[in-house]
């Protein structure tokens, strides 16, 4: 009498007349017609190879991982796919732990024969060395919430996961030959896999005599139905697989109808899948670009303001955590590229930078960078950005010039208040211009700016730079000349009475030479390049 | 809110707790029974611990005048049994005096076989496993299993007993409580304008509804269902929208 193990779902006798009643009428008790799927969702995690996907209330969570073993004796050129399904009681009470039930079993088979024996994962492009190294692959499925089919919804996991999926790319080398060398996802891009074509699952349950099919069963409806049936086919029509697990018999022209129906579901859950998958690569480019490490975290950049920036912090620390390494790398930078992005700096901010930086730095940190005066002079001619428009076609992947150039634009987002229409230096070219504000624009939504035109323009690039939003505005960056409340704050008295003339609205020109802005500061204005 | 401390003495005009209509947390003092000088009724939620009330849920603290009780009120989705609580049970078993209902808390409950209005032992009601049942709440302490009842206090079936036909859905306790306010909710009073149904608000979060359609009764399920965090205005739109698809 105390047993109060709540063992799975339970259902009365009036449910149960009741939902078969209205099937009868072609009526569901959520509301859907008989033939009508859930609403899908597909979420992309981080990690390459892991999906979410949410079929009505039904969860499931698949990740895909790749391991180099030895391949089986006599399939000595073919990697091989292998798909676990995990039922936690955390998906559904009447999940136990420990040996898998019939049902999670079942489940596991349907989508590891819609997957492998149909050949959509080719595995003999996962042979490294025959006989000897091959990939293997390995699909988990987690059931996160069990709300019923959760067939179809763990075949869609799986299929995202796969499709999702990035293995490192490895080469065969070595003296003899012989040898697998493995590449890290840092030094090559790694390679997705091969797939041939799209099985999708699709599910019925079959209710009275198995004259009444609905597709996509719920929880209370699989409680209740009689037979169920599932149909892995994918969008040329070509079935994978059929699995009917007994129950309710269904007659033959039945069937047929089933059939017909689940091919035109299978072509639209496929649109879905693959426009899911397009999203997620567009997405997943756009994050690659921060990849990189070492970026000097202390060019400076002279902007237009047009407003007040947040007033930075003390002094210009650099990153806590590398702050000798970024000035190093700056100083090389600074060094080497001169014909790259570091030109689009002024020479004063050099020199201010270093002026600066001696009187506000803080102790143990100072005179790292001892610049001094810049031996480029006032006209320092600009080259254009190797790769600036005209010499690569397409916006995307940045190379590393562009990152450079994007950390300038970011960090002056970050000080705050950055127009990206405002640069009217005639000294950039006019498709140059545009693609730094681009990124200023996108910059500016990565940091979170409140600005409402930055927010519009940018947000037409997308998403995700983490290391942007990482990066505080008290690092390191010192506006040369900024209004003058903000270098009231820096301190430096040198910088003051230089700027002490500059009205705190008049924009500032993206690249100027500085000495030549001081002298025209003197004379009461700033020349607008 | 304090922390296992005594109340303050000046417990309010008339004696009544300060914290009435306040969110409490487990733990927090509601009364200090020195200061209070009538006799109270402590309600779910609640418990005496020597000198003062503590709460021992989290919810809104309540307080009716004309029966002197304090009790709080929480949303849960699983559902404690109190005395006094109309629930909808399903019946999982049969004993030999008595019936055995899930009502969705930690243990079953327990319905005596004669414990129906005109019940006598030649006539046994014909209860099946599966059968959903409206009950009373008579017993329900902490450490045994609650017992129930199909009768009032009186004797009369007052509406309990076994339901027959209609259409079961789950929903927390939060919601089947507010199903049952005085002033009736937005969603059931739009909802009864234009269709005709009956429903049962088991408060252990079941809703049993019956309706001459099955539309009808599917649309009803959905739109309670749907109607738990919408206010008023949310919950008539939502209604009107419902009832354009009919």
């Amino acid at each position: 009498m105390a047993n109060n193990a709540n063992a799975g779902l339970r259902i009365t006798t009036n449910e149960r007349d009741f939902i078969e009643a209205a099937i009868k009428e072609d009526h569901r008790i959520d509301g859907r017609t008989p033939f009508d799927y859930r609403k899908l969702h597909i979420k992309f995690l981080r990690e390459d190879g892991s999906v979410e996907v949410q079929l009505g209330q039904t969860r499931v969570l698949a990740v895909v991982k790749g391991e180099i073993t030895q391949p089986y004796p006599d399939r000595g050129n073919e990697g091989s796919l292998a798909i676990y399904t995990e039922f936690s009681p955390m998906g559904d009470p009447a999940f136990e732990l420990g040996r898998p039930s019939e049902m999670a079993v079942e489940l596991g088979r349907i989508i590891d024969r819609g997957l492998r024996e149909s050949r959509a994962v080719d595995t003999e492009s996962l042979c490294i060395l025959s006989g000897r190294s091959v990939w293997a692959i390995r699909v988990d499925i987690h059931i996160l919430d069990n709300y019923g089919n959760l067939v179809d919804a763990a075949n869609l996991a799986a299929l995202a996961a796969l499709l999702s999926y990035r293995r490192p790319e490895c080469t065969v080398g070595g003296e003899d030959g012989q040898q697998v060398i493995v590449h890290p996802p840092e030094v090559r891009e790694p390679v997705g896999l091969i797939i041939h074509h799209i099985p999708i699952a699709v599910t019925f349950a079959f209710f009275g005599d198995g004259n009444f099919q609905v597709l996509d069963p719920s929880l209370k409806e699989e409680e209740v139905m009689g037979g169920r049936i599932t149909i892995t086919i994918n969008s040329q029509g070509e079935i994978c697989a059929v699995q009917k697990g007994g129950g309710v018999g269904v007659s033959a022209s039945e069937l047929m109808r089933c059939i017909r129906i689940a091919s035109s579901k299978a072509q639209s859950i496929t649109e879905t899948l693959k426009k899911a998958v397009e999203v997620h690569e567009i997405e997943r480019a756009q994050r690659k670009i921060r990849r990189h490490r070492n970026l000097p975290t202390e060019i400076e950049a002279e902007v237009e303001m047009e407003e007040a920036p947040e007033v930075p912090e003390a002094p210009m620390a650099s990153e806590p955590t590398e702050p000798e390494q970024a000035m190093d790398t700056e100083r090389d930078i600074n060094d080497e590229r001169m014909s790259d992005a570091t030109q689009l700096e002024s020479n004063e901010i050099k020199n201010a930078d270093a002026q600066v930086k001696k009187s506000s730095r803080a102790a143990g940190e100072k005179d790292i960078f001892a610049g001094g005066e810049s031996a480029w002079g006032d006209d320092a001619k600009l080259t254009p950005l190797k790769g600036a428009p005209g010499t690569r076609s397409s916006f995307f992947p940045l190379d590393s010039d562009a990152l450079v150039e994007f950390d300038v634009a970011a960090k002056a987002v970050l000080r705050g208040g950055v127009s990206s229409q405002r640069m009217s230096s005639k000294v950039v070219s006019a498709p140059l211009q545009r693609q730094i504000s681009g990124q200023i624009a996108a910059a500016a939504v990565y940091a979170n700016q409140s600005s409402a035109h930055i927010a519009e323009e940018a947000r037409s690039l997308g998403p995700i730079f983490p290391r942007v939003a990482d990066m505080d505005s008290t690092e390191g960056i010192v506006s040369v000349e900024g209004t003058e409340a903000e270098l009231g704050v820096l301190g430096n008295s040198t910088l003051e009475t230089e700027l002490v003339n500059q009205s705190e609205d008049k924009p500032l020109n993206f690249l100027s030479s500085g000495k030549k802005k001081a002298k025209k500061r003197k004379s009461g204005g700033v020349r607008q390049n | 809110m304090e922390d296992g401390e005594v109340a303050p003495a000046g417990v309010g005009p008339s004696g009544v707790s300060p914290f009435v209509s306040k969110v409490l947390a487990p733990g927090d003092v509601v009364l200090d029974l020195n200061s209070a000088n009538k006799v109270l009724r402590v309600g779910s939620g609640l418990r005496q611990d020597g000198d003062s009330i503590l709460a021992t849920k989290v919810g809104r603290l309540r307080f009716q005048k004309q029966s002197n009780k304090y009790w709080v009120e929480g949303s849960q989705k699983r559902y404690i049994p109190n005395v006094e609580d109309t629930v909808v049970g399903i019946m999982v078993d049969r004993r030999s005096e008595m019936f055995i209902l899930d009502i969705g808390g930690p243990a079953f409950g327990s319905l005596p076989i004669l414990a129906f209005e005109g019940a006598t032992r030649r006539n046994i009601p014909n209860l099946q496993v599966g059968a959903a049942v409206y009950a009373r709440v008579v017993n329900a302490h902490r450490d045994s299993d609650p017992e129930l009842s199909c009768t009032d206090a009186s004797g009369k079936s007052a509406g309990f007993g076994p339901l027959k036909g209609g259409y079961i859905f789950e929903c927390s306790t939060g919601l089947a409580r507010g199903l049952l306010n005085k002033p009736t909710p937005p969603v059931l009073e739009v909802l009864g304008k234009s269709l005709s149904f009956e429903i049962a608000v088991g408060l252990n979060g079941r809703v049993w509804v019956n309706a001459p359609k099955v539309t009808t009764t599917i649309t009803v399920s959905n739109a309670i269902q749907n109607s738990e965090f919408l206010s008023p205005a949310q919950q008539h739109i939502m209604v009107k929208k419902l009832l354009e698809e009919l």
